[in-house]
């Protein structure tokens, strides 16, 4: 086992990481509590807004508006997808729906593989100005767009459980994560709130696709899939809570980097989400059979 | 009704772990004395400016256009997202459009078809048999692909096609019927270590995608520094990289202060742990980067800036073509740019590839002064190629007669420099201590450097 200093470098990248697992996760629960769908396409979304934002930086355009675009492109799309598929799958199973969305990320994975080749040898980043400060812990230099990953991770899942528990429309929102008919019979604007929650994931996925091109990688196949990551941390949570969603996440990205240094484990190491939610699932369900059985007794 | 429509069922929790799952098992995809020598480039280095050519030289009668029955010619290339060579067939094609403006082959057109393959043994075999069977094609040049040549190689050999190309997998090089223009992964590691050895670094950490083949790959790169007396370590990492951070200061950690890492990844994952190591600060934590060919591309010094100028150090098999100013070099400039529209990357080593593949092949093709142009007539003509001065590589290059070829076998190292890759080091033999490189030279002997500016 390697000595305590050689993890200490490995909490701050695991912090970074964490934050950015958690950024995607909140989006996916928020999407999923208010329509039922597992928006797969997220990280796909996030990859088109960055792409978008990196041509037009090299366009010549100012970074503020690039990154606005970034966010307008991952919004619209999102938006674009929930009001035209929305309605038609809305009474479909969550199964039938989480695959549509694959389709989505499978027709962005391959535009973006169309107009951002990388066959010349192409290889694109965006930096923001936030890379070039910032201050050192334990011999690592830890850059502001790394504090603001995570710090937006914590204000998102906080505005976002305060918004969910204090407006109408985040109301509205959990009111249809419980039953979307009964929701309708109150006399909620089922689409009008189903329309918000897919433009507010689009946004999220904008946010998350803008701050994961600068701290990962601007690439399309890396952003797409980073998604996959994440869905680790909502299981976890069981697509439910955002505050457990966002826990889970900073454990997964701390446990994934701190298992980095120790060479018997390393090339496991990307294996850490998928193990941490199986052995929550694992648990979860046997303590609902407990306690299942304990109400049968 | 259903009570609770949103909460997560057991199907779509079970199918999230799924996608999961699925989608992380795809992305675990994919050293004796060391002697080199250590020669002067054959190309002129000097001021980047183009001077003023004519495409006309491609071919025998300028400004003529070929109209005799063409000559049929093939090249398989892999084309999926992230990963696409279609860049050197296009290029080849570029040049062949370029000969066939001017004159042709003895007034003969080539016809060039391209097929792509998604990585699919049993598309690529089909390609093949479509090549031969439907387009009647006499020669196979600028076959690029992750798996062609582990695919084809036997049924080439059986046909009597000797394949010009680019090569990927170790059949590319250790087969009699294949031939690439370029090193490949394991010999430009090799150059890229070689060089880290020879600034007498303490260390050297080996980094590279996890995908088949990387034992092969590193066997190079182990025998030179096994044979220098330098710890080597060797570090796989799952691609798309999405912890860069941690890989980052896992190599610096490895390498120590006095120690280098050397990378074998495609370009966007290159740059991922490069930036990363950037933004973390610890890119000067060890005395020096490495990287393999695919590394050199303006691309990536434009996206890492002057941090890593004379910090970060590419094997390069074909010649800088910003700091390179020759008569082959501006032709390939000018072929790019009046046929090269199709080319997407522009000026860069998949292009350069393509270019010299064809130029081989016209080469050959102008040998034959029969007049006939069949498959047997064309091969033995490829096959016959000998100490050709291509203008792009280092060494005269040969086919010739062997069990294997490594025709490439000596390469430039460049460096970034304010968003261009320039010349660090000219021409420096690969090593013999790979066993590999050794058993080629035992072969083929090792060819004479070209003369400049052909």
């Amino acid at each position: 086992m390697p000595p305590w200093s050689d993890f200490e470098p490995f909490i701050v990248s695991g912090l970074a990481l964490g934050g950015v697992y958690a950024l995607s996760g909140v989006g996916l629960v928020v999407l999923y509590r208010a329509t039922g769908v597992l928006y797969l396409a997220f990280g796909a979304v996030g990859a088109m807004g960055a792409l978008v934002a990196w041509s037009l930086v090299q366009a010549g355009a100012p970074g503020w508006i690039s990154w606005l675009v970034c966010i307008a492109v991952a919004a619209l799309i999102t938006l674009g997808y929930g009001l035209l598929f929305g309605p038609p799958l809305s009474k479909r199973d969550p199964l039938v729906k989480a695959v549509a969305t694959l389709g989505l990320t499978l027709v962005l994975y391959g535009v973006m593989d169309l107009l951002w080749t990388t066959s010349g040898g192409e290889a694109r980043s965006i930096t923001l100005p936030t890379d070039n400060s910032g201050f050192t812990v334990a011999s690592i230099q830890v850059n502001w767009t790394q504090v603001i990953g995570l710090a937006a991770g914590v204000v998102i899942t906080a505005a976002t459980g305060a918004f969910l528990r204090y407006t109408n429309l985040g109301t509205a929102m959990r009111a249809m994560a419980n039953d979307r008919e009964i929701t309708a019979t109150l006399g909620v604007p089922v689409r009008k709130v189903e329309a918000a929650a897919w433009l507010g994931c689009g946004v999220l996925a904008g946010v998350a696709g803008l701050l994961l091109a600068d701290m990962v990688a601007l690439d399309a196949t890396t952003l797409t899939f980073l998604v996959v990551s994440s869905l680790a941390a909502v299981l976890i949570a069981r697509l439910r809570s955002i505050a457990l969603t966002f826990a889970a996440a900073i454990v997964i990205g701390l446990v994934h980097d701190l298992i980095t240094p120790i060479t018997s484990l390393t090339n496991y190491r990307d294996m850490t989400p998928f193990v941490l939610a199986a052995v929550a699932l694992l648990v979860v369900s046997r303590r609902q059979v407990m306690s299942r059985s304990r109400e049968e007794a | 009704m259903n009570r609770h429509r949103h909460a997560p069922s057991a199907r779509i929790l079970i199918a999230a772990a799924g996608v999961a799952l699925a989608a992380a098992g795809c992305s675990s995809s994919s050293s004796s004395t060391s002697t080199t020598t250590s020669t002067p480039p054959p190309s002129a280095t000097s001021a980047p400016a183009v001077a003023a050519v004519s495409t006309s030289q491609c071919g025998t009668k300028p400004g003529v256009a070929a109209t005799g029955t063409p000559i049929a010619l093939g090249g398989i290339v892999t084309n999926q997202p992230g990963t696409s060579f279609t860049d050197i067939a296009n290029m080849a094609n570029a040049y062949f459009a370029c000969v066939n403006a001017n004159g042709g082959i003895n007034g003969h057109p080539i016809k060039y078809y391209i097929e792509t393959e998604q990585t699919n043994p049993t598309q690529i075999a089909a390609d093949a048999r479509q090549l031969v069977d439907t387009d009647h094609v006499v020669g196979i040049v600028g076959n690029t692909s992750i798996i062609e040549c582990a695919v084809d190689t036997p049924y080439w050999a059986k046909l009597g096609y000797y394949v010009i190309g680019s090569g990927i997998a170790s059949q590319c090089w250790g087969t009699p019927n294949n031939i690439t223009v370029n090193m490949g992964p394991r010999y430009s590691s090799d150059g890229a270590v070689q060089y880290a050895i020879a600034q007498h670094v303490s260390k050297i950490v080996f980094d590279q995608s996890n995908v088949p083949g990387t034992g092969y790959i590193a066997a190079g790169p182990n025998a030179l520094a096994k044979a220098a007396g330098v710890p080597i370590t060797d570090l796989t990492e799952n691609v798309p990289i999405s912890d860069a951070d941690s890989v980052a200061i896992k190599e610096v950690d490895d390498a120590g202060p006095n120690g280098a890492v050397v990378l074998n990844f495609t370009p966007p994952e290159a740059l991922v742990i490069l930036k990363a190591a950037q933004t973390l600060n610890i890119e000067d934590h060890v005395k020096l980067w490495g990287c393999s060919t695919p590394c050199n591309t303006d691309f990536l010094a434009q996206s890492l800036g002057p941090k890593w100028n004379d910090k970060l150090f590419v094997n390069a098999e074909l010649a800088p073509p910003d700091s390179t100013n020759t008569p082959t070099m501006n032709l390939y400039k000018a072929i790019l740019k009046q046929y090269g529209k199709a080319v997407s990357g522009g000026i860069g080593s998949f292009s350069q590839m393509g270019f010299t593949e064809a130029e081989i092949a016209v080469h050959a093709l102008e040998s034959i002064t029969s007049g006939t142009y069949t498959v047997a007539t064309v091969n033995a003509a490829f096959k016959a190629v000998t100490n050709y001065n291509t203008g792009m590589l280092c060494q005269l290059w040969t086919f010739g007669n062997y069990p294997m070829h490594i025709a490439n076998n000596e390469d430039y190292t460049v460096t970034p420099d304010n968003g261009k890759m320039v010349q660090a080091q000219g021409c420096t033999l690969i090593s013999s201590v790979d066993p590999q490189i050794a058993a080629y030279r035992a072969d083929a002997g090792t060819a004479a450097l070209a003369p400049v500016a052909p």
